[in-house]
């Protein structure tokens, strides 16, 4: 057992942890992250790599995202080593009329807040998929959208804030934190010893609830599992990620036409070719606790909607499968922010299916805030104090 | 050309008791025994490799013979990619070799 | 996919302890049992080993799977080939077997998956021609087509030695056996010391008189490092086979497949010595990197594991009676741990009767029965003539009191 020290203290080593690590040790902050397993061995190796704004809605929603894709450019030059990005735009396709009607007023609304959004007919998305079911009716684009792959990107933070003097302890648990006489933060508790330091960040994935207990902060976060299958290298079938837009009908009030299962497991197409030549297919969405046990109906179940969507994915292998857990929000908003009852205990966790999206700009605001500097954007709509007003309305 | 691989009488186990069929591969018409497996079959008549390495294009062919590995994937007309170590071989078989594939994200187009 | 099959047995895998299984619960009761394995015909690697025994008979491995699998017919147990397990699911009265062939409900489950070998990915091992060692056995004794004409063999080990004289028995050349380039693979295990202490525990069945002896002697007063050392150069000619302990491969070369290896000479902690590079022409080369228990279904299933190195690598927890943690689920062979067939069909004995048992059926008699057979396997192990490890009787306990530790 050993005592050392730091000036920040970051608790987690997925991609949400090792963006702080990067921005911090970028400012010159003397940080230590700690891991209890491997660097991006949670949910940021169980994942899609995709940075999205397609389905965020206009506002700030759409802004943090937009912001991340910029930071994400910036990064390609600035990271060690390279990440598989690529910026080809991503597209949603529509099953019926209905749902063409409501994909335009999505772009309208995108539109008017300035996105590069358009709708695609027909016509359009025959000609670049050749292997799409026929019946589809049409689409939309978000051109700037783009795609990394996750775990390299996570390794490349990691890397890379390790050249500017991060220093990385993996297979090490936190196990406590210590607080001083005025309930200020002042160390951080591990399974190789006390670290000692006056900033602590809470990135611990969908394992963040637990650590904010540990200064007694009830945060929302629950796991929501997710699956998803990879297929063995195949001629390409398209080279850009396809979502399908049944699945932001709810947005508009509107329920889903899908069957039982693909109602119950969340299941909706997400098609996201990779550098390797094969391609990865999900998901679903589901609230089972902390099973990390592969469900073979649910993988049924998506390879079913893949079908419908590109019928020749029937005859190509699946080569294996994988789940992950989604660190889900009750507003589906990260929360990035400092909690002023334990002066120095910063959470960035929660961002459910969008933690590869926002890592950038998550890092880089944890790392403004914890200096004292402005932030890029506004983080006051990720306050975690917001959930806590619901409760009390309770 | 050169001799099969076959060991024709095995000292303690003796003969394979099997119809000897005929089947394609890469076009080539070749003959082997009815049921042994197609990796088998074509390493009697020499041949072994059984696919090109879809990125690099290098030659592989079986590693493990017994399933587990993958690396012996070919295409079966009919029955798509299987694994040629443990398909087992009928008459008038068409098999392919696994070959390289152009890719599209990275934009190399050799083949 | 055909309809949803019931049955109360179902083993997955068709080698000497699934078959053993089968043919002993259904000789002594009417009991549905079924036997899947994905290999194209019934046997698992029993189809591919042979071996000299003491009396200098030989122990033929294809005869011992014919026999078994005419015992099962008889007895009424199906058998299907050719088909390939993917998951399994707990049910309140049993298990969901997933297959390549539909779904299985059956009341008793048991996992017979056999082992794997480990890769060497020496430089060159990709290209065609090289091949596990089990592969080149698997091609010379159950299909019976040579792996090439002329081989050289990676990996000094047990079962490497086993399959060299298989292979020399069926008329290939073999131009040597030798270790991988430990720049390569640093590791205790490439190293010539531990080759001899590797081959010490050959016991009766080592290929050289010197060996057999010597092995006992060596392993006792810890003379590895100086058989090493005096290891000839050229090597020596064990069971006609060219093992050679100074001599290390250094890369496969060729260019669509296997052409020659280039070796060289190393020290005995396995050093290459400069200049000592040369080329031997083959057409093909077999890697020997050891077995590990193929226990993935286990892992499926949700049983803990323990790593024995003894025992090749993780095991799923089970007792001396072959259950598992998990309720109706058992494992026998090589999943529990690699060693021999015939300790794996002595295993199969044993966990029928530790099933039949568990159903109930004639507690009193089955008992006896039961205890009966865990003897049996220890006394198969202790006089089997390919010993893969020497501790294993102590790694096994190891992992009953753990499972006495879990439930
Ligand atoms: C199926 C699926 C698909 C997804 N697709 C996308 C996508 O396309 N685009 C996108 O933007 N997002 C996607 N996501 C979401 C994204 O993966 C997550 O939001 C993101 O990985 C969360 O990162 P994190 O760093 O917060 O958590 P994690 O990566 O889980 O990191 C948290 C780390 O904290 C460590 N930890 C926990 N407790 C302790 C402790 N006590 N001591 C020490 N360390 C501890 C854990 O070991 C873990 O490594 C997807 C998620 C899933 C499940
Ligand atoms: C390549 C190789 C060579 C060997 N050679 C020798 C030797 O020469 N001498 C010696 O003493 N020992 C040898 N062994 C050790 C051997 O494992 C034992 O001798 C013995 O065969 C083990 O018996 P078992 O019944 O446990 O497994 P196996 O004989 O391996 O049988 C297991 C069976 O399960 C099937 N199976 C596995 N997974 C699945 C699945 N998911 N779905 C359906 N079926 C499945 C396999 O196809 C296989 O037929 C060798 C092992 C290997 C791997
Ligand atoms: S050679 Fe390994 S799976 Fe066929």
């Amino acid at each position: 057992m050993t005592t050392e020290s730091a000036d920040v203290v970051i608790i987690g080593g997925g991609i949400i942890g090792m963006a702080t690590a990067y921005y911090l040790a970028k400012l010159g902050s003397d940080v230590v992250v700690v891991e209890k397993g491997e660097i991006a061995g949670g949910t940021s190796s169980k994942c899609d790599g995709n940075i999205l704004a397609i389905d965020k809605e206009p506002g700030f929603d759409s802004q943090m995202s937009l912001e991340s894709q910029k930071l994400v450019t910036q990064l390609v030059a600035e990271l060690d080593e390279e990440f598989e990005y690529r910026a080809p735009g991503s597209i949603l396709v529509c099953e019926s009329d209905e749902e063409m009607e409501a994909a335009q007023t999505w772009v309208n609304r995108q539109k008017e807040a300035g996105l590069p959004f358009r709708m695609l007919d027909r016509g359009e998305i025959r000609s670049e998929w050749k292997h799409m079911a026929g019946d589809i009716h049409g689409g939309l684009e978000c051109a700037t959208d783009s795609t990394v792959n996750p775990v390299l990107f996570t390794y490349s933070l990691a890397v890379t804030a390790q050249r500017l003097g991060a220093r990385l302890k993996t297979h090490t648990w936190v196990t406590g934190i210590r607080l001083d006489e005025s309930g200020a933060v002042a160390g951080v508790e591990t399974s190789n010893g006390l670290i000692r330091t006056k900033h602590v960040v809470n990135a611990a994935g969908v394992w963040s609830k637990p650590i904010a207990q540990m200064v007694g902060i009830e945060i929302p976060v629950e796991p929501r599992k997710g699956h998803i299958l990879v297929s063995s290298r195949t001629e390409s079938i398209g080279t850009r990620k396809v979502m399908e837009f049944s699945y932001l009908m709810s947005k508009f009030g509107k329920e889903r036409k899908v069957d039982r299962l693909t109602e119950q497991y969340g299941v909706a197409l997400v098609f996201e070719p990779t550098a390797s030549q094969n391609f990865l297919i999900g998901s679903s969405r589901e609230f089972v606790g902390f099973d990390m046990k592969i469900n073979v109906e649910v993988i049924r179940c998506i390879a079913r909607r893949a079908i419908r969507f590109f019928p020749v994915m029937k005859d190509i292998p699946v080569l294996r499968s994988y789940c992950g857990l989604r660190p889900w929000t009750p507003d589906h908003l990260p929360i990035v922010s400092p909690v002023e009852e334990v002066p120095g205990f910063y959470i960035a966790a929660g961002h459910e299916g969008d933690g590869i999206s926002l890592a950038a700009i998550t890092g880089k605001v944890m790392s403004e805030c914890i200096m004292g500097q402005e932030t890029t954007i506004s983080i006051e709509p990720l306050h975690y104090k917001r959930f806590q007003k619901e409760d009390g309305k309770k | 050309m050169k001799k099969s691989l076959r060991i024709s009488h095995h000292p303690l186990l003796g003969e394979m008791d099997k119809k000897v069929i005929s089947f394609t591969y890469n076009g080539e018409k070749l003959q082997g025994l009815e049921g042994e497996p197609i990796a088998v079959a074509l390493l009697a008549s020499h041949i072994r490799v059984l696919r090109r390495h879809e990125e690099s294009g290098s030659a592989r062919g079986l590693y493990c013979g017994i399933g587990h590995c993958m690396e012996c994937r070919v295409q079966v007309q009919g029955k798509g990619q299987v694994r040629a170590c443990l398909t087992p071989l009928q008459e008038g078989m068409e098999i392919q070799e696994g070959s390289r594939l152009p890719n599209a994200i990275t934009g190399r187009v050799d083949s | 996919m055909s309809e949803i099959q019931q049955t109360d047995l179902l083993i997955v895998g068709a080698g000497p302890a699934g078959l053993s299984a089968a043919a002993t619960i259904s000789a002594d009761h009417d009991f549905r049992v079924m036997v899947i394995d994905e290999f194209p015909e019934p046997g698992g690697r029993l189809l591919g080993q042979f071996h000299e025994e003491r009396d200098h008979s030989w122990w033929i491995g294809k005869t011992v799977a014919a026999d078994l699998i005419a015992q099962n017919t008889l007895a009424g147990v199906t058998i299907q080939c050719g088909v390939s397990v993917y998951g399994l699911e707990l049910l309140p009265d049993g298990w969901k077997v997933l297959t390549s062939n539909g779904d299985i409900h059956t009341k008793y489950l048991l996992l017979a998956t056999g082992a794997a070998e480990v890769p060497v990915p020496v430089s060159g091992w990709t290209l065609p021609g090289v091949m596990s060692i089990g592969a080149a056995q698997v091609m010379a004794n159950v299909h019976q087509v040579k792996p090439g004409e002329k081989g050289f063999i990676v990996g000094v080990n047990v079962l490497s030695l086993a399959i060299a004289r298989e292979l020399v028995v069926a008329g290939i050349e073999l131009e040597g056996i030798a270790l991988p380039s430990s720049d390569l693979f640093a590791t205790e295990e490439t190293t010539p010391v531990a080759a001899v202490e590797l081959l010490t525990r050959l016991s009766d069945a080592a290929p050289a008189p010197w060996m057999r002896w010597g092995g006992k002697l060596a392993q006792k007063m810890k003379l590895s490092r100086l058989i090493a050392s005096c290891f000839p150069k050229r090597g020596v000619k064990v069971w006609d086979l060219p093992l050679q302990l100074r001599t290390a491969l250094v890369s496969i070369q060729g260019v669509d497949q296997v052409e020659s290896v280039i070796v060289a000479d190393v020290t005995s902690s396995g050093e290459m010595i400069e200049g000592s590079q040369r080329e031997i022409e083959v057409d093909f080369v077999a890697i020997a990197g050891g077995l590990y228990p193929l226990a993935e279904l286990a892992a499926l299933a949700g049983c803990p594991f323990l790593y024995v190195s003894e025992l090749g690598g993780n095991i799923p927890i089970h007792n001396e009676r072959m259950k598992t943690t998990l309720p109706n689920l058992y494992v026998a062979g090589n999943i529990t741990g690699v060693e021999g067939a015939q300790v794996a069909m002595a295993q199969g004995r044993l966990v029928a009767h530790s099933i039949s048992y568990d159903a109930g059926w004639f507690a009193c008699e089955e008992e006896q029965k039961l205890l009966d057979a865990i003897d049996e396997v220890k006394e198969v192990r202790r006089s089997a003539m390919i010993q893969f490890h020497p501790e294993i009787d102590e790694a096994r306990k190891r992992i009953y009191e753990l499972f006495d530790h879990w439930t």
